[in-house]
Parts: structure tokens; C-alpha cells; sequence
């Protein structure tokens, strides 16, 4: 364990550093980051100048969500899509026989292996948001929907981080499969207002197919102490079965490994 | 000219159905915004009754439905491939040929989507069917409607021209897009009918060009406003336009001056 968080370590600092290079760069991606997050919160307020309350949700509920979307959609492009990108690269051309060669977990490395830096500012302004929308909550926060919350969020990311390595596994058999990965990206943004608003559909495919509903709204429903027991024990469940039909799928995949032009 | 056209059509062709598939998953992007949209504004509009100022939940229906075909009309994306062109030095042979390139560009526009329209109209007639939208739109809607839209396409095809010029200047012209198009998100009928923007924002929305390449031809084809208002606001898209040609026309000469290739 203590081997797998320095090399994690090592990792994070070697993307740092490659960032830094692109000083001018950086800025831009940062300041791209702050518009997009402002916008979207003015698209929430456009909506709240109408109503005070939106299918149950007042406006701090939102606001909370809106902050867990960019958090997950943060960690998501931090680690998850860089390192999956490269590793469908890695089959294409024959080059992930390097990354099974080395003595670690080739899961490990082929989904923390690359780092995209800035996006931890993504992540931290989400958790701004967040944290403003908590403030201005008429609950009191308590431990236990503040657990429940840190509980369901780690959940979103561990379900997200499943459902991209089934989808990345994929390429073994199929070679390109960066479409598939694009399905999810015109998902994702649905995942900026609470499930229950979409119409059935939509609904179903964004808290099974694509767990972003999940992820996002189940979050933000905890932090007001608004799930029970029972859901906590469903995400939890899903989650666990999640993590491991996705580990069992990644070792079934990498038996179909051939190498390029093997 | 006619030949050159036919010419660029078959080459465009065949580009395209290489990548089948890939051309329709980019389809998603029409459409799932405005459905997001739709349902946020209809659960607002739950909460006051279903009726929001001039627009009831089947009014709100039938402009996202008419908008996800005025988003997947109107959209461009020339300011990506230009910023690739300009850096992988694909530009500079394209220059060399006697044609101007905005014209190569014009016809994968309309190729791409010509042929993905297919598949957004089943999506637009469940959509409409699922959120019940009424469309009180007349014949004159549908004639001035087609025209609008039309004018805003060009608009955002130009617009996003120009962005993409800039690329003759700083190489990378990703940072500059987003804030455009974030400017679009506010302002050109994405997240809010025009007419559901809170006051100052709506002055601010009705001056700037954003609003004339989606919002106004969406509200005209689903019907919205009377016949003054609507020759109105397609004059507020003349205008507009003849802005962005001054603009693209300036750009293109003074950038194309100052371009020398990367690595040059």
C-alpha cells in the first residue's frame, strides 16, 4: 500500500511539473474552469428568480448540487479521463506490454497513471460552491448527513471509476472505443440537476447506464439528511458490486490482450 | 463554381462514410442540453402552477423541441479543426489552392447536417410526445421561421470563423472558444427562452448577436411572436450578420498577413 501511494505521489508530481511548463497555458485552463462553474451557477439563479422551490429542491439544495457535479466531473477529468485515454492508446498501438511489464498492478497503472493538474481546481471550486450552497442551508448540518454525504460521494466516484474501466476494458476486444467514452461525456452534463426532474428515460439511463445521477444527486440529497438507511445501503451495495464486476471484467480483458500485430 | 461544389461534395462524402458512426454520436450533443433545460424549466413551471409568464409547460416544450433542431442545425465547429489545422501546418498547403478554405468548410456543414437530421428527428417526436408540446405556429411561423434559422446558422458559422482566426494570432484558441460559447449559454436562449431571462439580462441578451443564432428562430418556429415582432428581430439577425462579415472578412486579411506556419 505504502508502495502504491508514493508512486502515486510520484505520478501526481511529474504531471505537475510537465503543467508548469505551460505557465501561460495554465492560466487560461484556469480561468476557462471559473466561467464555466460561474455560468452555470447564473443558469441556476436564471431558474430560482422564478420559484423558490423546484421539485422540492430550494435554491441552497441546488446550489450544494451543482458544487457535488463539478467535484465528481473534477475528479473524473483529473485522473480517470486522462489515464483511460492513454491506456486505449497503449492497445492501439501495441505500447501496454511496457505498462503489464512493470511489477505493479497493471490496474493500478493504467488508471492513476496520468494526472490533468488543473483540474484540482475544478474540484476545489466545486467544493466552494458546495460549501456556500451548506452555508446557506436552513438545516442544520449534523455528523451524521455529513458522514452519509463523504459516505455517498466516495460511492459516485468509485461507481463512475467502474463504469469507465468496463468501458475502457472494452477496448481489448474492440481496439477503439473512444466513442463509447464520448456517450458518457453528452451524459455527464445531465447530471447538473437532480435526477428526479428528467422524464423516465432519461432517468433510468442516467442512474443505471451512466451513474452520474447517482454520483451527483444522491450526494447532495445526504447532505440535507434527506436519505435513509436503506438507500445507504442500496449505493453501498451497488457499489461494491460495481467494483468488483469491473475488476473481474479488466482481468477477463486482459487475457484477450494480444499485443499489436501479435 | 457549381463544379467546384459538386467536386467538394463527392470528396466530402467519402470522408464522411468512413467514420459512420462517429458522425452521429456528436447527434448527442444537440440534444441532450435542451432536454436537461426543458425539464428544469418544467419543474420551475410545476411549481407555479405550469404557467410562467407567457409560456405554459407545452409552450416550453415546443421551443426546446424546435430548439434541439435549431442547435443541431446551427452549430459549428470550425474554430476546433481550424486550431488543429494551423498547428499540424495543414493549413498552408490548403492556402496554396485556389479556393478560398471557408468554402471546404461551408460544405461539410451542410453535408454533416443534411444526413445527421435523420436521426434527430425521431429524438425531437419523442421529446415533443413525452413533454406534450404545442406548437402554435402558422404557416408565415414556418416560412420566416426557415429563414431565421438560415440567418442564424450563418451568423454562428461566421461567428465561430472568426474565433477561430484567432488562432492565426496565439496558435491555441480553446481558452477564447469557452468563453464565447459560455457567453452563448447565458445569452442565446440555451439555459432560458429569451423571453424568460430576468430583465436586465434580456436588454443585454436582445444586444448582443448570441441570441439571434438560436433563441430567435427557435421561438419563431414554435410559433411565439406576432409578425411585427418577428421581422423585427430577423432585422436584429441582418444586422448581425452583416456585422460578421466586416468582422470575418477584417480578421481573415489581417491574420492571414501576419501567419507564417508553426515552426517557421
Amino acid at each position: 500500500m505504502g508502495r502504491y501511494l508514493r508512486l502515486l505521489g510520484l505520478f501526481v508530481r511529474t504531471e505537475l511539473q510537465f503543467a508548469l511548463e505551460y505557465r501561460f497555458n495554465l492560466l487560461l485552463e484556469i480561468m476557462q474552469i471559473v466561467v464555466v462553474s460561474g455560468t452555470s451557477v447564473a443558469a441556476v439563479l436564471i431558474l430560482y428568480a422564478y420559484t423558490e422551490v423546484m421539485n422540492g429542491w430550494s435554491l441552497p439544495q441546488m446550489v450544494v448540487l451543482l458544487g457535488v457535479f463539478y467535484m465528481v466531473q473534477g475528479v473524473e477529468e483529473l485522473v480517470f479521463q486522462p489515464s483511460f485515454q492513454r491506456f486505449m492508446e497503449h492497445v492501439r498501438q501495441g505500447t501496454l506490454d511496457f505498462v503489464l511489464l512493470k511489477p505493479v498492478s497493471s490496474q493500478f497503472m493504467v488508471s492513476f497513471r496520468h494526472f490533468q493538474t488543473v483540474q484540482t481546481i475544478q474540484v476545489a471550486v466545486g467544493l466552494v460552491i458546495t460549501l456556500y450552497g451548506v452555508a446557506q442551508l436552513a438545516t442544520v448540518l449534523t455528523v451524521g448527513s455529513a458522514a452519509a454525504f463523504a459516505l455517498t460521494l466516495a460511492c459516485g466516484f468509485v461507481l463512475i471509476y467502474a463504469l469507465l474501466l468496463v468501458l475502457s476494458t472494452l477496448a481489448f476486444w474492440f481496439v477503439r472505443v473512444d466513442n463509447i467514452l464520448a456517450l458518457f461525456w453528452a451524459f455527464i452534463d445531465a447530471g447538473r440537476f437532480p435526477i428526479d426532474i428528467y422524464p423516465g428515460w432519461l432517468r433510468l439511463t442516467m442512474s443505471t447506464v451512466v451513474p452520474v445521477g447517482i454520483a451527483v444527486t444522491v450526494p447532495a440529497k445526504a447532505i440535507v439528511g434527506l436519505v435513509d438507511l436503506q438507500t445507504l445501503g442500496f449505493v453501498l451495495a451497488a457499489t461494491a458490486a460495481a467494483w468488483l464486476f469491473s475488476r473481474a471484467f479488466w482481468k477477463r480483458g486482459l487475457r484477450a490482450y494480444t499485443g499489436a500485430s501479435a | 463554381m457549381i463544379r467546384i461544389y459538386r467536386a467538394l461534395l463527392t470528396n466530402q462524402i467519402q470522408i464522411m462514410s468512413q467514420y459512420r458512426a462517429q458522425m452521429f454520436l456528436y447527434v448527442l450533443f444537440s440534444f441532450i442540453r435542451p432536454i436537461i433545460f426543458l425539464a428544469a424549466w418544467l419543474a420551475v413551471a410545476d411549481s407555479q402552477g405550469g404557467q410562467l409568464g407567457a409560456f405554459s409547460r407545452s409552450d416550453l416544450a415546443a421551443y426546446y423541441v424546435v430548439m434541439i433542431f435549431v442547435t443541431h442545425l446551427t452549430t459549428s465547429w470550425d474554430m476546433y479543426e481550424f486550431e488543429y489545422e494551423i498547428r499540424q501546418g495543414a493549413l498552408s498547403p490548403k492556402l496554396l489552392r485556389p479556393l478560398h478554405p471557408l468554402h471546404y468548410s461551408i460544405v461539410a456543414n451542410v453535408l454533416w447536417k443534411g444526413f445527421t437530421s435523420v436521426a434527430v428527428i425521431p429524438v425531437a417526436v419523442i421529446v415533443a410526445i413525452t413533454f406534450e408540446a404545442r406548437f402554435t405556429t402558422d404557416a408565415w411561423h414556418v416560412a420566416l421561421g426557415s429563414v431565421s434559422l438560415l440567418l442564424g446558422a450563418a451568423l454562428q458559422f461566421l461567428f465561430g470563423w472568426v474565433f477561430a482566426l484567432v488562432a492565426f494570432w496565439t496558435t491555441r484558441v480553446h481558452a477564447f472558444v469557452t468563453l464565447y460559447q459560455r457567453a452563448g449559454f447565458i445569452f442565446a436562449g440555451q439555459i432560458a427562452p429569451l423571453a424568460l431571462l430576468p430583465g436586465p439580462l434580456q436588454a443585454i441578451a436582445y444586444g448582443l448577436p448570441f441570441g439571434y443564432m438560436l433563441g430567435v428562430p427557435a421561438d419563431i418556429l414554435r410559433g411565439g411572436p406576432d409578425l411585427a415582432t418577428a421581422l423585427l428581430l430577423m432585422g436584429g439577425q441582418v444586422v448581425w450578420l452583416a456585422v460578421a462579415v466586416v468582422l470575418y472578412r477584417a480578421v481573415w486579411s489581417a491574420g492571414l498577413r501576419q501567419y507564417s506556419a508553426v515552426g517557421a
